[in-house]
């Protein structure tokens, strides 16, 4: 079945090891062989190789960290804004005596 | 599943390989960070509950609401930007991954889309050395959180604790608690766990936040006197203070590096030689002495003995790496007793409210903490160029950052003042925040009816509806 993203870096294989893996449970443990060629294999990442750690991230990758930042800012303005109408609110509510308490 | 077995019974052969040390040391640094990480959780539970117990009943879930959300807000701002800051900022200025500056290949791991903050089978550190800074950052925040209690907004603390949490508590960190900041390169500059970088930071931040904040309604009465609001729940206090101690240890063993295949195994952040048992005796030492001095200073408060404690422990973090114990058990009980003072003095004499004592326990004590390596310790080598401790390095790290954090909090806090953003409205704090913000009373009702009691400068008690609504139509008028 096809993956509806497929997100993992080009430098991730598919299958390789499963075969031997059927055959003699042992071969292949955690089936690295998919990953030899691959150092960091985050959803997105680029893909880094052994020994070059660091490497430039892909236009996914960016994409994916700028939504993330626009999620976390979108978050707090959203957080004053909201916040800033309820308390308006109960302290109007306050003031025309229709709710709220006086116990200090 | 037997083949495999035996393969790995023969790989045991190749265990002793110079390759496999490495793999191991670096798996096992691995697990030790997780686990220091689990444990500092603890520290926000303490965080929590000593917080919700001293607020007052009608503040109890907005005050411990304050609290989970900072985790909320911190961990995505200091991923974003946080380490970018801790790891491209120690020469003292930005640097790009690709500089000539030594400090560059950590650079290349602190910003945000490097591709060390996924699994990498090159690195299994950098994830986990990042949650453990993630850890001090929410601490960090924390330590604001309670000098604000039952009249900033929610909001209002989120922002402030995003701007201390993720920028300038790591900058400061950048310059003088890693192995390539310009306080520790060129000063010597030596606060081995954090004693200013994290409690004195937050201190002088909080304060700042204060002055612009203001007191709560009818902390001072007109003439200028403190009242007392009692805690309305010092169990709980007491409780948090009691967690909160657990998870300093983890707080502790996160500030060493882990070297298991070098001897002696482990360094402080500078990278000079110490060993775990010697920084878990300087705090254990550090909490009896503390709770020794604040009993005595406080003439056997509970609150302020048990806050002794917690200022021993912070005024000996600077120089626990090297500390004998005595020395440790000494100073941490004069750093109690000066705390103590110096939270009287704040409360009673600069007017100052500060609910939780933050400032004198984080602040007060944090700089007296780095004080004292430079009068008591200096001459230890720190940092890669291995500069000597000394009073001047100390004074200079002190000198730098007083004002990064008492202007940046002062600043801050003045911006969101003159929004109309910083405080709730006054009708809000009188009836109290949860109230307002989430449910009638967290308590059952023949509880929640119950007045709450204040006492006056006199040491009568009286209700606190009898006296607060005037002192709030004094400050409408």
């Amino acid at each position: 079945m096809p993956a509806v993203i497929d997100s993992s870096p080009e430098c991730v294989t598919n299958e390789v090891g499963t075969e031997d893996a059927r055959v003699e449970d042992s071969a292949d443990f955690v089936l690295q062989a998919n990953y030899e060629d691959c150092a960091g294999f985050m959803t997105f990442g680029p893909g880094s190789v052994y020994g070059d750690e660091g490497t430039a991230a892909e236009t996914a990758y960016y994409i994916l960290t700028w939504l993330g930042i626009a999620f976390m800012v979108a978050a707090l303005i959203a957080w004053v804004v909201f916040e800033h109408r309820h308390l308006i609110a109960y302290a109007a509510g306050h003031i025309r005596g229709g709710r709220g308490g006086t116990s200090a | 599943m037997i083949n495999f077995v035996i393969a790995q019974v023969e790989s045991l052969e190749d265990a002793a390989s110079a390759e496999s040390q490495v793999l191991d040391s670096v798996i096992l640094g691995e697990q030790f960070y997780f686990f220091t990480v689990a444990l500092m959780w603890l520290i926000h539970v303490g965080f929590m509950s000593y917080e919700t117990g001293v607020a007052r009943r009608k503040n109890a879930l907005a005050t411990a609401m304050k609290n989970i959300l900072t985790i909320a807000v911190v961990t995505p701002s200091f991923y974003y930007f946080g380490w970018w800051i801790y790891n491209c900022n120690q020469p003292g200025l930005p640097i790009g991954p690709n500089s000539t500056d030594f400090t560059s290949a950590a650079c290349q791991g602190g910003i945000p889309w490097s591709d060390l903050f996924g699994p990498n089978l090159t690195n299994n550190i950098n994830l986990i050395f990042f949650l453990a800074f993630l850890l001090f950052s929410w601490t960090t925040a924390s330590i604001m959180s309670g000098a604000v209690i039952e009249r900033i907004r929610l909001s209002a603390y989120l922002l402030l604790a995003v701007m201390l949490g993720s920028a300038v508590w790591i900058l400061d960190a950048a310059w003088g608690w890693s192995a390539g900041g310009w306080l520790t390169l060129r000063f010597g500059f030596h606060d081995a766990i954090a004693s200013l970088v994290v409690h004195g930071i937050a201190g002088a931040f909080a304060l700042g936040v204060v002055f612009n904040l203001g007191p709560r309604i009818g902390k001072y009465t007109r003439e200028g006197l403190t009242r007392v609001f009692k805690p309305h729940n010092l169990h709980m206090t007491l409780m948090g203070l009691m967690l909160l101690f657990t998870g300093f240890y983890g707080f502790y063993a996160a500030c060493l590096v882990i070297a298991s295949t070098t001897f002696p195994g482990w360094a402080n952040i500078y990278l000079s030689p110490t060993t775990l048992g010697s920084i878990a005796m300087i705090i254990t030492f550090g909490f009896a002495g503390g709770f020794t001095g604040g009993y005595f200073a406080s003439r056997g408060d509970p609150f302020w003995t048990i806050s002794g404690g917690l200022a021993g422990v912070i005024g000996v973090s600077a120089g626990a790496d090297v500390y004998a114990p005595t020395l440790g058990y000494l100073l941490a009980a004069a750093t109690a007793a000066l705390t103590v003072w110096a939270g009287q003095w704040i409360e009673v004499r600069m007017r100052v409210d500060d609910a939780v004592g933050a400032i004198a326990v984080h602040g007060v004590a944090g700089f007296l903490g780095v004080l004292w390596v430079g009068v008591f310790a200096a001459g230890y080598p720190t940092g890669l160029n291995n500069v000597d401790s000394s009073i001047g390095g100390q004074l200079m790290g002190m000198a730098t950052f007083l004002p990064l954090g008492f202007l940046s909090g002062w600043g801050a806090s003045l911006v969101l003042k003159k929004l109309g953003l910083l405080r709730v409205p006054l009708e809000v704090e009188l009836d109290g925040l949860d109230v307002a913000e989430y449910v009638p009373d967290l308590y059952l009702p023949e509880i929640a009816k119950a007045d709450e009691i204040l006492v006056e400068p006199d040491g009568t008690e009286v209700g606190a509806s009898q006296v607060l609504p005037g002192e709030a139509r004094e400050l409408v008028r």
